[in-house]
Order: structure tokens, then sequence, then C-alpha cells
């Protein structure tokens, strides 16, 4: 279970300690650390508290001054009659995110660990190709597959007589294939990921599950599923953390938030008023909420690491 | 030791059906833009339809007419290189920092510094955007390359490897008096180069992929990289051109795929090795 937060007590073990001999080998970690730590001051905390402050302050990025507004940014965010439309598709984007790049590859991890015998290492490498290519690849492939007109779906549905709705403007609709995009890359790494922790399973423990006669969805439910917790809380967080920055690039490329903002989100709000109102404070705004749920994520993955620590050792 | 499946067998290999659809799902998008990038547009609206069975090269030449491609190609490879070998450089020395030193602070800051993978794009990108712009480094490969030299996942992978590294050996080089910039080069490195490598691979494929913050630092053709330069295919009225913009794609996934392809074992177990025990 040592994903990057699950490693803290261990790092205090005594055994890991050297002691330093001289003087400047006292100051040797600090010049070692200090490339990557001024790094991510400057890059990192330093804009995180810059965005905050910007959050409070009228501002369009060119005028030199910046205006003292106070709370009124978060005011005009939550009055803002798309507000409920943004916070409702982000909803439903985490909603289907956990369902394709958490608990689907979690299902055909135990499948492939415990179930299926053939053609394991067949399976993993051509699952996990799409993880190294582009999403901008990935959405203009998508994006012709799927066209209504000329597109391979298409001609496939019209041989049987079907017909393909217009995807990019159909309510509803638009949300589910910009999730399957974003899904077709990071499926196949969230799936390396999980399977690993599945995998680890001693496979003595479903052998004797599977003698009791007990039936295969519950092997999965009441053995596998908890004993490999860690690593499956690490992947169901990722999977918002990176698929809601992910989801930006074929939101962008193919729907700009449309039609009539029924594709937009948290992550597509700060960018459309950053770069295409230009209003710095709003943005800020939109910004510091995206960064709230993130927080609460970094939260939930401390306080399970720090239980997971006695659970799964 | 053969050991005997979970499930009775018979049943267990109707799970091949659906990991087949997962197979399809990822493969067939890649094959479907490597097979048309070789079509011509006229013979697929021909009789034959999508089906039909030219080859051409056209797609490739028109792209070459458009754009300055090898250019592209040059500037992705420029900035891909350097963000590699930088976050490389930050991670293996923060690394040993964290595995083989001992200072006031030390879980504190490996925390701080961990928990910037919690940081969504949209929180640093104004800041950054008005940093880079008070550099002068709009529309410049330095400007894209600068405010990502340190990476969070790099050092959390290599400390992971240096950790499995047995103290006695640094303890033996220390007690011989050997310098710790000597036990770096010559004892660690050598040990961690299958996750080295496999690191730097992923950091170059992210490098190369990346678009959100080009899009936002680049102006001009002859400095785009290949995702932006991809983009401008999606801006052309969607669909008429197809067999061009799947050029562009084949283009843009070659470098990465052959990676993959040629690197493959170390990257999974490397991805493997980030949720679970080391």
């Amino acid at each position: 279970m040592s994903n990057p937060f699950s490693a803290g007590a261990a790092a205090l073990d005594a055994r890991g300690r050297l002691r330093p001999r001289t003087r400047s080998g006292r100051l040797t970690p600090y010049l070692l650390l200090a490339p990557a730590t001024v790094l991510f001051a400057v890059f990192m905390f330093y804009p995180l508290l810059y965005t905050l402050y910007l959050s409070f302050f009228d501002w369009n990025m060119t005028r030199p001054t910046k205006e003292f507004v106070g709370f009124e940014n978060y005011i005009s965010v939550f009055t803002d009659p798309n507000f409920g439309k943004i916070m409702g598709n982000t909803a439903l984007y985490i909603l289907l995110l956990l369902l394709f790049d958490f608990a689907a590859p979690y299902v055909f991890s135990f499948i492939l660990s415990f179930v299926v015998q053939k053609g394991k290492n067949f399976y993993k490498s051509s699952i996990f190709l799409p993880s190294v290519i582009s999403l901008v690849v990935g959405t203009m492939i998508f994006v012709w597959l799927l066209n209504p007109i000329s597109g391979p779906v298409s001609a496939i549905a019209k041989a049987l007589g079907l017909t393909v709705p217009i995807w990019s403007n159909t309510q509803g609709l638009v949300i589910v294939v910009l999730s399957i995009i974003t899904s077709w890359k990071i499926f196949g790494y969230n799936f390396i990921v999980v399977m690993a922790g599945v995998s680890s399973v001693p496979l003595e423990v479903v052998e004797a599950a599977r003698l009791d006669n007990i039936p295969t969805w519950r092997i999965f439910l009441n053995i596998v599923v908890p004993m490999s917790s860690s690593t499956g809380i690490y992947v169901l967080i990722l999977s918002i953390v990176t698929g809601m920055q992910q989801i930006f690039t074929p939101i962008n490329m193919v729907t700009k938030g449309g039609p009539d903002n029924a594709s937009t989100n948290l992550i597509y709000a700060v960018y459309d008023q950053a770069f295409g109102f230009f209003k710095t404070g709003t943005a800020s705004a939109y910004a510091i909420l995206m960064m709230l749920l993130f927080g609460f994520l970094l939260f939930l993955e401390f306080k399970f690491v720090e239980k997971s620590v006695y659970y799964e050792n | 030791m053969k050991t005997k499946p979970a499930v009775s067998v018979s049943r267990a290999s109707l799970w091949h059906i659906p990991l087949a659809f997962l197979v399809a799902m990822a493969l067939v998008p890649v094959l479907f833009a490597l097979l048309y990038s070789f079509k011509s547009l006229q013979s697929i609206y021909g009789d034959a339809g999508l089906f039909t069975s030219g080859f051409t090269l056209d797609n490739y030449r028109d792209i070459a007419r458009q754009l300055p491609i090898v250019q592209i190609t040059l500037n992705t490879l420029t900035v891909a290189v350097l963000v590699t070998a930088c976050k490389l450089l930050t991670s293996i020395l923060a690394a040993y920092a964290f595995v083989f030193t001992s200072f006031r602070g030390k879980t504190v800051l490996y925390f701080l510094l961990i928990s910037t993978i919690f940081i969504p794009f949209t929180v640093t990108m104004i800041p950054n955007y008005i940093t880079v712009s008070k550099l002068n480094l709009f529309d410049s490969v330095l400007g894209i390359v600068l405010p990502q030299l340190a990476d969070a996942t790099g050092i959390f992978l290599l400390r992971q490897t240096m950790r499995s590294i047995p103290k006695s050996l640094i303890e033996i080089a220390e007690l011989d008096g050997i310098s710790r910039m000597r036990t770096l080069r010559d004892i660690i490195l050598p040990i961690c180069r299958p996750s080295i490598v496999a690191t730097g691979i992923i950091f170059f494929i992210n490098s190369w992929n990346e678009y959100v913050w080009p899009t936002l630092i680049l102006r001009s053709k002859e400095n785009y990289t290949l995702s932006l330069a991809m983009q401008l295919f999606s801006s052309s009225e969607a669909g008429t051109e197809f067999t061009t913009v799947m050029a562009m794609a084949v283009i843009s996934m070659l470098i990465p795929v052959v990676l993959y392809l040629i690197f493959q074992r170390y990257i999974m177990s490397t991805f493997a090795s980030s949720g679970i025990k080391g």
C-alpha cells in the first residue's frame, strides 16, 4: 500500500537514518532538496496563494490596478444562473469517471487475476496502450469515429437501420461521450495500478473461499475488495484527481462547454472565466472551489492511509 | 505449481468476451487512425466507402505542405527532453535526501512536496501565466518548460526504489570515506537504473502529450508542439479532412507508442508500484 501518502510511518524508521559526520554534512539534505523545493514553491505554492488572493479582487489580468471586492467574486459565482448546472455536471462527470475508471478496472483486475487463466499479458499490455497516447489524439480519433455523417459508427448504425445522434449537441449524452473519451486514456493506467493491489491477495485465500462454494461476486466484494482496499481507495481518488483535469482536453477541443453549458464543469469554468472573459476574480473563485474539492480528497487520502497501515499489513 | 482456476473453466472463459471488448475499445481507435491515415478522402466517399482498399501517402504530404511539421516535432522533442532531464535530476536529488539523510522537518517536507499532486492545474494556471508573461517568455520553449521542472510523482517513485537499497551498503561506503556524491553516482544510481529509466520515459511521454499549458503559452506555428498542431485540425469543419487528421494523429502518437513497445515491462511495473507495497 505504498502509494505516495502511505509511507510516513516508515520514513521515521530509525534504520533509515544516517548520522551526518560533519558540519557540511548537516547542510547536505537542504542542498539536495533545494531545487525541487524552490521550484514547487515558485510554481505551485505561490500560485495557490496568489489565486486565493486574486479571488478577492476584481481584475482582468491587464489593468494596472486590482480592486478589492471582498467575497463578491464568490457571491457572483454562487448566484450565477449557471452555477447549479456547473456543479451538477461536475458531479455527473465524477460519477461517470468513477464508474469507468475505478469500478470497472477493479472488477476486471479481479477477473484477470483470479478468474481467467489465459492471455493475461496480452490483455494487460493492450489495455494499457492508450495511456501513453495524448488525449488530444484520442479526442480527434473519437470525434471522427463518432461523426454522425461519415464516421464508421454511423456507417454501422445505418447498416442496422439506426441513426446516430449528434452527440456533441445532445444534452446529457455529451457528458457521457466526453467521459468515455477521457476514460479511453486513463482506464489502462488505473487498471494496472489496481491490478497490482488485487493480485497481491493470496491465491490460497480465494481458493479456500471457492472450495466453500462462495459465489464469485461475493469473493470479489467480501474478500478481495477489503484486502486490497488501500490500493482501491488510492485509485478511486486518482480517478477523480486525474480524470477531472484530463477531461478539460476534450471539452476544450470539441464542445467549449456547450451546447448551452451542457458540458461545462468546475475545471472548464475556471479556464472560461480566465481566458474567455478575462474575469480573473471569478476564475480564481472557481479555482479555489476546485482546490477545496481536491483538498477534501487529500484529507481522505491521509485519513485512509493512517488506517490502512494497520489494516493491510 | 499448477493452480486450479477459482471458477469452473467453461464459465470462466466467458469472461474473455468482455475482456476482448476492452482490448477492442483500447486498440480499435489506434488501428483505425493508422489505417485511414494511408487512404485518400476521395476513395472513402466513393463506392467502397469506409472499406476502400486504396493506399496513399498524400495525407502526410498535405501535412508537410500546411505545417512546418519537422520543426514542430523538434520543438516537442526539445520540450520533452528538457522537462525529462530536469525532472529526473530534481527528483533523484530529493529522493536521495529523503532516504539517505536525516534532518528536521523531513516528514512534513515530504508530505508537503507530495501533496502538490492534489493541486489542479486550474489553480496554478493564472499566476504562472502572469509569471511567464513578466519574464517575457511567451511563445518560447523556456516558457513551457519553466513551471514543470520538478515532479512529485518522480520524487515518490524514486524514493520507493531507493528505500529498497540496504542501508548497510551505504554505511560501508561511508565508513570507507567515500563521499556522498560518489556514493550516489557509483552505488545508488546504478542500482536504481531500471526505475530511473521508467520514470524518465513516463516524464517524456507525459511532456510529449502535454496540451493545456502549451496552448496558453505558444502563439506562432513555428513554435508549436504536436498537440497544438493537432488542435489546428479540430477547428476545420468536422470530419471533412479526417484522413489528414488521422495522419496527424499517427505522427503525434508514433514516438510514445514506440517507446511503450520497447520499454513496456519497465513502464508497467513502475506504474504498478505506485499503488502497492514497494
